[in-house]
């Protein structure tokens, strides 16, 4: 039964800081894409609009790949 | 310096490469999810990568490289990000004059198109994010596709090839050391590499390697990950004012020598191989004082996986600060990286091998699961 327990707490543990680290990774990848967008600078997450825009304006395309941690 | 800093910097447009980047469509893609892998192709344990490209899906240059697991930038810094993006409109404005200079950075086509092709992502995850709901659980990770790539293999019991098991080698594993403040300048060539035994020198300038124009330190790897084992590398470089042509001659297994230990990726070649370890070098003293040689086996058990197939070495009676002196009757020395590259190659899932531990004055024989 102790060992029950101790199981059972130990995957209380697991699920609460598991919990906790997707709902802080939740709000970096939130916080990026309002912060990214309100800048203007950056096309997000829609590769084709980029390349429409770059064939309209006839400018190269900077593509950057970001895994958000 | 981490990726996060770095590429704040750049969401952020540093001064030193604001002026360049008003002159490029600044795209930012933060999934894996749908990616179009005829076009991306990269080192996909990295978390920030970038690619200059035409709008018509031409590939002017990669930027992007790590090799050290704790600084993730140290391959990487804002000077040389500039004169990537300098060569890039270069490159732009001779465009397409220069087709044949480019051709060779796009690739051959690619075993699946998209990453939910791979069998082991199938049908788990969605082409767009959900930012209504679980959004993180949404998001595909770029480290999965290298793991996909792997598990293509060992799911299917066929060993790991090199290719797919040391990805992206950096110029250190052909001898090579670039100052990552430049686009593609040699900082050092270690004497007796193949890098030396071509000729390249300090100072040297890489214009080309394969015909393809060098725009960064990720434009050497991609000509590395596409050699193939034995391979005749050509380069050319600038030298005081002169242009050399050099040959780097790379034998077979040279990939070997590159270093996969800092991927996020190492962690499932754990669970395949050594059923959630992770072993560490004894160092020259601590072998002394456990009576082993310097040829011989020595790996401590630093951490044991507590969790699923992670924790098959723990079910198996294996606990921290065992030290493997002999696996699957082998006891000459090796790291934990060519162990675990070893057995992936060698030992298909399902398969159980001899492993002999010390555990304090005690020789234990104890039996690993290969997953």
């Amino acid at each position: 039964m102790a060992q029950l327990t101790s199981c059972l707490a130990a995957s209380l543990v697991v699920a609460v800081v598991s919990a906790s680290a997707a709902e802080d990774r939740r709000e970096r990848v939130l916080k990026d894409r309002q912060e990214v967008e309100a800048a203007g600078q950056w096309i997000y997450n829609d590769l084709p609009k980029g390349f429409a825009e770059a064939a309209r304006t006839r400018k190269p395309m900077l593509v950057v790949f970001r895994c958000i941690p | 310096m981490d990726c996060r800093a770095f590429d704040e910097q750049l969401v952020r447009r540093d001064p030193k490469v604001a002026d360049l980047m008003d002159r490029f469509v600044c795209v930012r893609l933060v999934q894996a999810n749908a990616m179009d892998l005829t076009l991306f192709r990269f080192d996909y344990d990295l978390t920030f990568a970038a690619f200059f490209l035409n709008a018509d899906r031409t590939i002017y240059g990669r930027y992007g490289s790590r090799s050290d697991r704790k600084d993730a930038t140290k391959d990487m810094s804002m000077e040389g990000f500039r004169a990537a993006l300098e060569s890039a409109l270069d490159l732009h404005r001779e465009y397409p004059s220069n087709k044949a200079l480019l051709a060779g950075k796009q690739g051959k086509p690619p075993r699946f198109k998209v990453p939910e092709e791979f069998p082991s992502l199938a049908g788990k995850y969605k082409p767009t994010l959900d930012y209504e709901g679980k959004v993180v659980q949404s998001c595909m990770h770029c480290h999965q596709l290298h793991e996909a790539e792997r598990r293509f293999f060992r799911d299917d019991r066929k060993p790991i090839p090199d290719e797919v098991l040391y990805p992206w080698p950096m110029p250190n594993t052909v001898g090579l050391k670039f100052d990552p403040r430049e686009k593609a300048t040699v900082a050092e060539v270690v004497s007796g590499s193949a890098a030396g035994l071509a000729g390249f020198k300090a100072g040297d300038v890489i214009q080309t390697m394969q015909g393809q124009t060098i725009l960064s330190i990720a434009d050497v790897q991609w000509v590395l990950h596409n050699a193939g084992q034995p391979a005749a590398v050509k380069a050319q470089a600038l030298r005081g004012g002169l242009k050399l042509d050099l040959t780097l001659n790379l034998g077979a297994g040279w990939r070997r020598q590159s270093d996969i230990g800092w991927r996020a990726t190492t962690w499932d070649l754990r669970r395949m191989a050594a059923g959630g370890l992770v072993l560490d070098e004894l160092t020259a003293e601590e072998r002394t004082s456990a009576k082993l040689s310097d040829t011989s086996l020595a790996l401590r058990v630093k951490h044991v996986g507590q969790y699923g197939e992670h924790a098959a070495a723990k079910r198996a009676g294996f606990k921290e600060d065992d030290i493997l002196v002999a696996v699957a009757g082998d006891s000459s020395r090796m790291t934990e990286n060519e162990l675990l590259a070893r057995l992936v190659q060698t030992r298909m899932p399902g398969v159980k091998i001899a492993v002999t531990v010390l555990r304090g004055s005690d020789r234990l024989a104890l039996e690993l699961p290969m997953q």
